[in-house]
């Protein structure tokens, strides 16, 4: 065998072994307890990107829903910003950004209704969404430090890491009562499997 | 190192034009159904028809696969004379080894687009990188140092670059899958 080719294989040989120690050492104690509610009721967890086409098209079942089943059914919108929309994860944080001044939902609804207009973009949109802050008539200055928040966008991958580990693959991922929900998330989907859980 | 090179560029080229061939028919198929929505998943791969709607995607105004047709047929044509012992001017080489050099940055580019500009990877746009890198190793080789021993070595360490590049970008998706 040549000189050359033996160094191949050992170079070959020697990463693979690196690939399968690590692949093995790191099946960890993976717990996929997926969030439940505390208080007894009902409770739908949606991890979501703002970005995300499927979810902006999920986005008015799930309005509907919110105004139907409000009082017996907790909504609780979780952040999962997908690394290839390279908005998604400034958007989460000025949602939250716009929450610490009380308006996250209004920001949330805006970010939904303006969707074509910013996403799938590779540039920072950081300029439209201090736009939005000024439409929501928000404290500007205040809301451009939050932005910049090393905290708040903690919080946002925290959720992310917080649905890995619970399953997540893919946004819109819907949790009712700690169950995932598997299917296409249309209004009448959901709504039965909500039914369900109630009765 | 002649009949390696023969090989390499009949083979790549062949495996190129085919990858190639594969991203033009889904490139029409996207234009035939433009509102075709990818679903918005963490696998960079699941994300591949969002890819095709770039920038990038048409860098010369056209879509790439086509320069990959056009060139990779080229490749796999003087391999297949030089695998049954024709042997070629020195003008040819000269020419194969401005267009492979050209192919090698285009696609180094690319992988660097596709890493850390789009965020998404797409299966035959990696099965053009992976041929590539060989074509243009060997040819260069032939030309330049026919007699250098450890080639293999520099194309493995050369891929495994590429690969530690793509676990490093999408680290968030591989740590989801162990």
């Amino acid at each position: 065998m040549s000189k050359n080719a033996r160094l191949s294989l050992i170079i070959v040989a020697v990463v693979a072994v690196v690939v399968a120690g690590f692949i093995f050492f790191s099946q960890n104690n993976n717990t996929t307890a997926a969030p439940k509610s505390a208080d007894g009721k009902v409770t739908v967890v949606e991890y979501l990107d703002l970005e995300c086409p499927s979810c902006r098209a999920a986005y008015p079942g799930v309005e509907r829903l919110k105004t139907e089943y409000g009082d017996r059914v907790t909504f609780d919108v979780r952040h999962f910003p997908i690394p290839s929309h390279r908005n998604a994860e400034l958007a989460a944080v000025a949602v939250e950004a716009a929450g610490a001044q009380g308006k996250r939902d209004d920001m949330f609804r805006l970010m939904f209704d303006t969707q074509q207009e910013w996403a799938g973009q590779q540039t920072s949109q950081q300029a439209v969404f201090l736009g939005f802050a000024q439409q929501l008539g928000l404290d500007q200055a205040a809301f451009e430090q939050a932005l910049a928040d090393p905290a708040l966008r903690e919080r946002v991958l925290a959720q992310r890491a917080e649905g890995s580990k619970a399953g997540v693959q893919g946004t819109p991922t819907f949790f009712i009562n700690g169950t995932k929900f598997t299917g296409a998330p249309t209004y009448d989907a959901l709504k039965a499997a909500i039914g369900k859980v109630l009765s | 190192m002649n009949r390696l090179v023969a090989w390499v560029l009949a083979v790549g080229g062949f495996v190129g034009l085919i990858a190639s061939s594969v991203l033009t028919i889904e490139k029409i198929a996207l234009l035939k159904d433009p509102f075709y929505v990818p679903t918005c998943s963490i696998n960079p791969v699941l994300s591949c028809g969002s890819i095709m709607k770039t920038a990038q995607a048409e860098v010369f105004g056209f879509p790439n696969p086509l320069l990959g047709i056009a060139g990779f047929a080229v490749v796999t044509t003087l391999g297949v004379l030089l695998v049954s012992g024709v042997s070629l001017p020195r003008w040819v080489w000269i020419g194969l080894q401005v267009g492979v050099t050209f192919g090698v940055l285009f696609v180094h580019w690319l992988i660097v687009q596709s890493l850390y500009e789009i965020g998404a990877l797409c299966p035959y746009c990696m099965v053009v990188w992976a041929v590539m890198i060989p074509i243009f190793w060997y040819t260069t080789l032939r030309n330049i140092r026919p007699t250098f021993q450890y080639h293999s070595v520099v194309l493995i360490l050369w891929y495994l670059v590429i690969v530690a590049g793509v676990l490093q970008a999408f680290w968030f998706y591989w740590s989801s899958l162990v």
